[in-house]
């Protein structure tokens, strides 16, 4: 029997994003700051009771559509925390700059929903189904600004190119349930271990699927529509498409890795480690030349994207000769935590950094990396996370993304990838470069006006919150690691 | 961990945290106070009550952890702190004897200094800061005597070294202050990075940190012998440095720039006593290497006589004491070297009570006639200030080693700790520093109390309740804590089987007879130099002229440094800055950067913006990819 109540935290979600809009109809525009309230409430309640009700629960429902284990709830968690985040970040841009506020909640909850249901999916529809969720609330709140004509090319870009990725990842679908008779990630990982000669047409399949889900992470080449989007959207939902889709995405490609595509990974091996490659080098050099400065995260999260993959590509040694014994999977299991990792520290720093900028912005009216002149002197606070969120994106301790990139290094290193390791730590150097010069604006040069920017107390308690979490993982990263092995270790008892 | 002493533990690890709150809770409060209130005098009694009272909180917990580790035996407790795959490092704290005795030895010096530095730095433009590096001095030290891992006390001896850099530095706009600053910074350094590569060393060889692993791994036998000798040669070399044993003794004697509680505090219970602490703790792996023993011995005997001999002729009263410090740390190193760690760990207390005392009341003195330092302006003083001269007297006399105080019961020990090892020569040699340490000792108390009175003294009287009550207390427990070596009641077996059980306690009347006389001898000999006039120190001086100008020189070991600093040192340096303006800036630095940024331009072209160009991108990318898969794989 299916045990409906384990999908409760899901149900709640979506009772949650249709409340909201109903509210909405029922409050006078000079009452809107309820929504957001009223979301953040509701989402702590069901992170509560997430973490409560779901603990310690292992099932699957709809035989194995959907997974309720340990690596489930972490992500869920996860994205439950980020939805508040996302919420609260946006309160002020919001009431400034976009009309049907309601709409924009509700929306962004029902993206949280989709995220939540990809990290459990343990078969290919679902993903693809959940995904297209995801898919779809960021198309429209990517062209939400509705008057805005960057967010209106922003928004029509990224439509049709995901429907084209859309095709190609339901093209790789469908060529693997035709060869394999199956969708289902376990039984994948059954018959590819029992068969010896993999048919070619399998082969593009897996290809296909690699390539639409790495249009989802923008990984080089289905990366160029990120820059785009990234600088029209409204910021937080940037923010948004830097943290959460990719977070989500990685989230679904792990478990299908892991759980499914694992007897296959010594061949998909070599795709992997060019695309990190491409990835990782491409993403940092661009974002040398950029003057935008979201188009310089855009870029910065591509490169990120880029040691994510390495991350993947390290899952089986470059040694490894088919032979799956208990020193490999606590290899694997080492780099799966490291990709867990990264992908949380990079999430708390993009997002600081994308506060940051959207409260500049709405200060200043000003995006280009030129405006940031003087930001030191205008607001302490504001530069000082600024700052913080930069180093940790670069990689500099005693920040999370020091420990993170430590990690997810040391796990490459170990499975051979040297060379790829050296690439990365080449493209993390080039990277601080760009960095580095967004701090010179905001210290050294000159203001041309002396216009103080005041922060307003939300800002200020999301910008500590996120300040002091990029150092406490920095510093003691043991609690958080504990939650993430506990993640991992629930992924490869399947396996 | 044993479940029945969890209190003391607990409590033995919020007694450094007390310190580091009351480290913070001053730093901010000095900017809040500047915020709220324009008038900060007001409000500038705060930070001595905070520090003073962490630190009075964390001497009640001392001896809360005593009474537990009398009646169970210590233990440790940690939590981890990062996990890399299979070696996980933890945050722990480990409470044995050895660290009972230093907690307590920090804290109570600690809490005098400070109360004493209230009436010593009223009026200091700097005096909120002054108590906040104390309060920070005092974490680090209490942390360093704690820690159960060397990465752990790797830190708060770094730490410490930061403490002493801004305790010395204190008056920094003093030129002369900076550049002791600098100077303890730097020498102490050169050590502290021997010490980390030992730790590293010992790390590669056990794959942990934790000090009772690594010893139980080391007495297997399963570190490679010549990693083990170097990495326990290299600890020692931290330690060294720590500890102002020659070579590196050149920092302690200028770090009298400091306020004088400064000194005190340096020289008695935190900066020198962590190098001495680390050998103790570390003595079960020195023991596996007897060669490194044999060098920490001998480098001990040299400070203790090279120091000792200094002191006799130096004629300010801070660098006497200085010396002074330098050549009992050099006792406490010998000492170790013949594996006493109970006599050394005896000595470095009770040397470190008396030496508080000494310092204390140098500064008691040189407060009331206008900062002089130099003894030969000083003399008769003992009518003007007596409470000082009676303690500082006691202290010295502690000492020089005179029953029934408590250097004479440690330098007993320490003596016999020598002899059991059997090195007569060194036993020896050790005589005649006790001798010395007796004259000097002699020389410095005689002269500025018994001393004839110089014509242009300035008029002076006895300090305030508040500085003589810590030198009062001080001088009584100096001359008291030397009974510690006998035992007291059923749970206190006697200092050294409270330190080691496998020891006892025992005494040789006719070693004891002969230290007494070799100090009697000395003093009276002083006396007769000083005070009678009865040989004149200046014919002793020119029967030797060449070795006391050496000595009056410090043994030119501080030219010589200078000198290799600015032919060799700087030189080197400068070559070096050539080569990287011309080769790597210019050349690779420069050059690599303008290629990257040119390439990146490059790419730029592809980004067009318009739409069929991405997709295209995308199309050509899944295909090429594939194409490219096919190519690799077959």
């Amino acid at each position: 029997m299916n045990n409906l109540t384990l999908l409760l935290p899901e149900i709640f979600v979506v009772i949650l994003g249709f409340s909201i809009l109903t509210i909405d109809f029922f409050i006078p525009k000079n009452k809107k700051w309820i929504l957001p309230c009223f979301a953040i409430l509701s989402l702590t309640g069901i992170l509560i009771f997430t973490l409560v009700f779901l603990s310690g629960k292992t099932d699957e429902l709809y035989g194995g559509i959907l997974r309720i284990d340990g690596y489930s709830l972490f992500f869920k968690s996860a994205f439950l925390i980020l939805g508040g985040i996302l919420i609260v970040s946006s309160v002020e841009y919001v009431n400034k700059n976009l009309s049907n506020q309601g709409e924009y909640y509700s929306i962004l909850i029902f993206t949280v929903l989709a995220m939540m249901l990809m990290s459990s999916s343990g078969e290919l529809l679902m993903a693809y189904i959940s995904l297209e969720a995801l898919s779809f609330g960021l198309y429209v709140l990517v062209a939400f600004d509705r008057y805005n004509i960057k967010s209106n090319e922003a928004g029509t870009k990224y439509i049709i190119l995901g429907a084209l990725s859309s095709a190609i990842l339901l093209f790789g679908i469908s060529q693997i349930y035709g060869l394999l008779g199956t969708t289902q990630f376990n039984e994948m990982a059954d018959i590819l271990g029992n068969t010896s000669s993999i048919n070619p047409g399998l082969l593009i399949g897996f290809l296909f699927l690699i390539a639409g889900l790495g249009f989802k992470v923008a990984a080089v080449p289905f990366h160029m529509w990120a820059p785009d989007v990234y600088e029209g959207a409204p910021t937080p939902i940037t923010a948004h498409l830097a943290v959460g889709s990719k977070a989500a995405t990685f989230a679904l490609i792990l478990r299908f890795f892991i759980s499914g595509l694992m007897p296959l990974m010594i061949d998909l091996q070599i795709i992997l480690i060019i695309m990190a490659a491409l990835t990782m080098t491409l993403g940092n050099l661009m974002a040398l030349v950029q003057s935008n400065i979201k188009r310089l995260l855009a870029y910065s999260s591509i490169g990120h994207a880029g040691y994510l993959l390495l991350g993947l590509s390290a899952l089986v040694s470059i040694n490894q000769s088919g032979n799956f014994n208990l020193a490999f999977i606590s290899n694997t299991n080492f780099v799966v935590s490291g990709i867990i990792l990264h992908t949380i520290a990079y999430g708390i720093s993009n997002l600081a950094a994308f506060l940051c900028i959207s409260i500049i912005y709405k200060k200043t009216g000003h995006e280009n990396i030129e405006d940031l002149a003087g930001i030191g002197k205008k607001s302490p606070f504001l530069s000082m996370v600024f700052a913080a969120s930069v180093f940790s994106l670069a990689g500099l301790p005693i920040f999370a993304g020091f420990i993170s990139k430590f990690y997810l290094f040391t796990g490459a290193s170990m499975q051979g990838l040297i060379w790829l390791v050296a690439i990365a730590i080449f493209t993390s150097l080039i990277s601080l470069y760009y960095y580095l010069r967004i701090l010179k604006y905001i210290y050294i040069e000159k203001s041309k006006d002396s216009q103080q920017i005041n922060l307003s107390v939300i800002s200020f308690g999301l910008l500590s919150v996120l300040f002091i979490a990029m150092i406490f993982i920095g510093i003691y990263p043991a609690p958080l690691m504990d939650a993430i092995h506990h993640a991992t270790d629930a992924l490869s008892m399947l396996n | 961990m044993d479940s029945n002493n969890t209190i003391g533990l607990h409590a033995a690890w919020v007694i450094p945290l007390l310190s580091a709150a009351a480290f913070l809770i001053i730093v901010f409060s000095m900017r809040l106070v500047g915020f709220f209130f324009s008038d900060r005098n007001k409000l500038a009694m705060l930070a001595p009550i905070v520090s003073i009272t962490a630190i009075l909180a964390g001497f009640i917990l001392f001896w809360l952890v005593l009474l537990d580790v009398l009646n169970f035996d210590g233990g440790s407790i940690s939590m981890a702190w990062l996990i890399v795959g299979p070696a996980e490092i933890r945050w722990g704290i480990f409470v044995d004897k050895i660290s009972v005795a230093m907690i307590g030895l920090v804290t109570f010096i600690s809490l005098l200094v400070q109360v004493y530095s209230i009436g010593y730095m009223k009026g200091d433009r700097h005096f909120e800061w002054y108590f906040a590096i104390h309060a920070l001095f005092a974490t680090a030290m209490l942390t360093l005597v704690l820690a159960d891992n060397l990465l752990f006390l790797y830190f708060a001896w770094e730490l410490v070294g930061l403490g002493s850099y801004l305790l010395i530095g204190f008056w920094w706009e003093k030129r002369s202050a900076a550049e002791a600053a600098k100077k303890a910074f730097i020498t102490t350094r050169i050590g502290d990075v021997c010490l980390l590569i030992g730790i590293i060393l010992l790390f590669r060889e056990t794959g942990t940190f934790n000090i009772s692993e690594i010893f139980h791994i080391a007495e297997s036998g399963e570190i490679n012998n010549a990693i083990l000798n170097s990495s326990v040669l290299l600890i020692f070399i931290g330690a060294m440095g720590k500890s102002a044993q020659f070579p590196f003794h050149v920092w302690l004697p200028d770090a009298m720039e400091g306020p004088t509680p400064v000194s005190a505090l340096i020289h008695a219970a935190t900066m020198v006593a962590a190098g001495v602490y680390l050998v103790a703790r570390m003595m079960p792996i020195f023991e596996l290497a007897p060669e490194i023993m044999l060098i920490v011995m001998i480098i001990g005997l040299i400070t203790f006589i090279f120091a000792g001999s200094m002191a006799l002729v130096m004629n300010d009263i801070k660098k006497i004491l200085a010396y002074s410090t330098i050549s009992h740390l050099g006792l406490m190193m010998l000492c170790l070297g013949t594996g006493g760690v109970a006599a050394a760990i005896f000595h470095l207390i009770v040397h470190g009570i008396a030496k508080a005392l000494l310092f204390l009341g140098a500064g008691s003195l040189m407060h009331s006639i206008s900062n002089e330092t130099n003894i030969w302006k000083m003399g008769g003083l003992r009518h003007r200030m007596p409470i000082t001269a009676v303690t500082f007297f006691i202290g010295a006399a502690s000492l020089a080693g005179l029953p029934p105080l408590a250097g004479f019961f440690s330098k007993d020990e320490l003596l016999l700790s020598v002899l059991h090892d059997g090195q007569y020569v060194v036993f020896a040699i050790t005589l005649l520093g006790v001798f010395l340490s007796a004259l000097y000792m002699a020389r410095v108390a005689i002269v500025p109390f018994f001393g004839s009175v110089p014509k242009n003294l300035a008029q002076s009287h006895e300090s305030g309740s508040i500085i003589w009550v810590p030198l009062v207390i001080l001088a009584t427990l100096s001359a008291g804590v030397g009974f510690l070596i006998l035992p007291l009641g059923s749970t206190y077996p006697g200092w050294a089987e409270f330190i080691n059980p496998k020891h006892h306690f025992e005494i040789k009347p006719w070693l004891m007879i002969l230290s007494i006389i070799l100090t009697l001898i000395a003093l009276i000999l002083g006396w007769s130099i000083y005070v009678k006039k009865l040989v004149s120190a200046k014919q002793i001086s020119q029967f030797i002229p060449y070795l006391h100008k050496t000595i009056l020189n410090k043994y030119y070991i501080d030219d010589f440094y200078q000198w290799v600093i600015d032919k060799c040192i700087l030189t080197f340096g400068r070559l070096v800055a050539l080569f990287d303006r011309v080769v790597i800036n210019d050349t690779v630095v420069d050059g690599s950067a303008i290629s990257i940024y040119l390439s990146a331009l490059k790419t730029r072209v592809f980004q067009t913006g318009y739409l069929f160009t991405y997709g295209a991108a995308m199309a050509i990318g899944a295909s090429g990819l594939t194409i490219l898969w096919w190519v690799l794989l077959d």
